[in-house]
């Protein structure tokens, strides 16, 4: 019986779980920069899954040109910073002042995302990619089977995590993006860049967006609807851990992919998105704000 | 005595009056050259005009962006099926959708208005993604597939009846039912009601001090939007013979609040300008490229960046010029 239960655990549960656990520091990593972009401009970035596309379209051309995986980690997010830099300064700045910042800034992103979509398709083709996955081989831990790959994304995941937090909470860049986050006037008149402020954290979430683009790739295929089919979990753990907070979105996110792992064990896998949107339609009528606080009031 | 928002209304309906000119004049060319798909694809555009219309409800009176309406269209598309399937008569399918829309539109404001803002269009959002879910994975409803086989119907009209698959003849069912949605939208919206919710989307603070209750206008309009999503949804599955749980999706909702952007936000008649524009630029483009989002998405940036009036926003206030010149010369007040 004991043994039977431990069998259980072993082969049907625990892989279960670690699966889930990698699905979720990648919404994390996803959500992170939407949460940035949220608590710090109020933008509801709709084009956040595509730039998430966008990096993982750019390591695999860039790795089928031979470039090393390890170089990739490092060049996408810095490519990106001047793509999310330029979004901000050239789109997001033009509606920003408008009576209504937050539907307007909304749509603009949908549009961006369209053209987005296309423009990969354009590129890349519709078919799905596969670069080859970096990092071969499985170690055992107590009888359980772990893909490296696998055990390499939680390992740089949390360390990505805990290195924005750290960078948000703990820098002086940080305290400014808290400051102007708080009160855009009074954090101008203590002589903190807004503008500059406001771009480039915009321009930190996308890069942030591209490196999960780039981890991610080697997992599951790279397609141009991507983004999009990751982005509504990524919007549904920014809610639920409240938007703008980031120990919120970590908690969020890796509480509603075990539901996810643990759920498709128990009801089918198909029945797993309407359990976790579910979770996010309750949430927003009991608790709008999620779980934790705004970046701002923290 | 006419204020600017009376004046802009009836140059809305003089715009709607000239649209259902040139619509009838297409379906004389349409049945005279014997066509059937660019006929079939109008009726797409003015039902599709429906669903924009309740967006612009919400967006443009209430001040609620919702992501999800293509929810209660689709709804409405489904409920449509199962009842012509059942019994096939017209008008009990669209009063089948009317009622259901009523019932559904006050259940899902319940829900959607508890939040104001970003939280409404992610609830909406959300809302529509569990059900459009649900209903993918239902094998009763044809799951992924969707349900095909819905029946061809004759549309009684009394003194005679057309067939749903008479192209032209479907076509002016369609265009009368359209028509008869914007007329219940503007009608409604041109009262007190409309007015208040107007005065909600300015400033919801301070409607309660004028002794009004804000939250039961707003369920009004949702309720409002929501039925006529409803019924113009249950239209789809008499065209095209099946349904599909895509009409649920996203893509749907958001093509909804691209037409309306496009076409003009508040005004009513942008929403049913807007899905014919909407309807030719994808076709005209499309037999271009098939990377047609690439330029309806730039137009849409565009159009949210320089002209967030929309096409009703440029051509609307000449009409309302015109019409107050005319009111003037007539010995009218100003």
């Amino acid at each position: 019986m004991m043994a039977g239960a431990f069998d259980y655990f072993q082969f049907v549960l625990a892989p279960q779980i670690v699966i889930g656990l990698v699905l979720g520091v990648a919404v994390i990593l996803v959500a992170l920069g939407l949460t940035i972009i949220f608590g710090l401009l109020d933008v509801i970035n709709m084009s956040h899954g595509e730039f998430y596309a966008l990096g993982a379209f750019i390591s695999v051309s860039l790795a089928a040109l031979g470039v090393p995986f390890w170089l990739l980690l490092v060049l996408v997010p810095a490519l990106m910073l001047p793509i999310g830099y330029a979004v901000e300064r050239l789109l997001i700045q033009r509606v920003f002042h408008s009576p209504d910042r937050h539907v307007t800034t909304l749509l603009l992103t949908f549009g961006l995302a369209l053209v987005l979509e296309d423009v990969f398709r354009l590129i890349w083709g519709p078919n799905p990619l596969r670069p080859e996955t970096p990092i071969r081989g499985a170690i055992e831990v107590a009888g359980l089977f772990l893909p490296l790959y696998r055990v390499f994304m939680i390992g740089i995941g949390a360390l990505i995590i805990i290195g924005t937090a750290l960078i948000v909470y703990r820098t002086r860049i940080g305290a400014m993006v808290r400051a102007a986050a708080f009160d855009r006037n009074m954090a101008a008149s203590l002589g903190v860049p807004v503008q500059l402020v406001y771009a480039g954290a915009f321009a930190f979430g996308v890069s942030l967006a591209g490196l999960a683009g780039v981890l991610l790739a080697p997992l599951y295929s790279v397609f141009p609807t991507m983004g999009r089919d990751f982005i509504l979990m990524a919007f549904t753990v920014v809610i639920v851990g409240g938007m703008g907070s980031i120990a919120g979105a970590v908690v969020a996110g890796l509480f509603l992919t075990q539901v996810q792992a643990i759920a498709s064990l128990y009801i089918s896998p198909v029945w797993t998105d309407p359990i976790v949107f579910g979770i996010m339609v309750i949430m927003l009528m009991v608790r709008p704000q999620g779980l934790f606080g705004r970046l701002g009031h923290a | 005595m006419r204020d600017a928002l009376t004046t802009s209304m009836r140059a809305s309906h003089w715009l709607a009056a000239l649209l259902v000119v040139f619509a009838l004049i297409t379906a004389a060319v349409g049945a005279a050259m014997n066509d059937t798909f660019y006929l079939r694809l109008a009726t797409e555009a003015l039902i599709f005009a429906g669903l924009a219309l309740s967006v612009d409800i919400l967006l443009g009176y209430t001040g609620l962006l919702s992501l999800g309406q293509a929810l209660y269209f689709g709804l409405g598309a489904y409920i449509s099926a199962l009842t012509l399937m059942q019994v096939p008569s017209f008008w009990l399918a669209l009063l089948v959708a009317l009622a259901s829309g009523l019932v559904l539109g006050l259940v899902g404001g319940f829900i959607a208005l508890r939040v104001r803002g970003v939280y409404f269009a992610l609830i909406t959002f959300g809302m529509a993604q569990v059900i459009a879910k649900v209903i993918y994975n239902t094998r009763a409803l044809g799951a992924s597939d969707g349900m095909t086989g819905v029946p061809i119907i004759d549309v009684n009209l009394g003194i005679t009846s057309i067939s749903s698959a008479s192209p032209a003849g479907f076509f002016l069912v369609v265009l009368a039912v359209t028509m008869v949605l914007y007329a219940i939208a503007a009608y409604l919206l041109d009262t007190p009601f409309g007015r208040l919710l107007i005065a909600i989307k300015a400033n919801d603070r301070r409607v309660p001090f004028l002794g009004y209750k804000a939250p039961t206008l707003r369920l009004g309009s949702y309720v409002l939007a929501a039925t006529i999503a409803t019924v113009s949804g249950a239209l789809y599955p008499m065209l095209r013979g099946f349904v599909s749980p895509e009409l649920l999706f996203f893509s749907t909702s958001g093509n909804a609040v691209i037409t309306v952007i496009l076409g003009g936000v508040g005004t009513l008649v942008g929403a049913l300008y807007g899905s014919i524009l909407l309807t030719v630029l994808k076709s005209v483009i499309g037999s271009w490229t098939e990377h047609h989002l690439i330029i309806i998405g730039l137009l849409f940036m565009g159009a949210v960046i320089f002209f967030p009036q929309g096409l009703m926003g440029v051509i609307r206030p000449q009409v309302a010029k015109w019409l107050s010149y005319r009111w003037l010369s007539r010995g009218g007040k100003p």
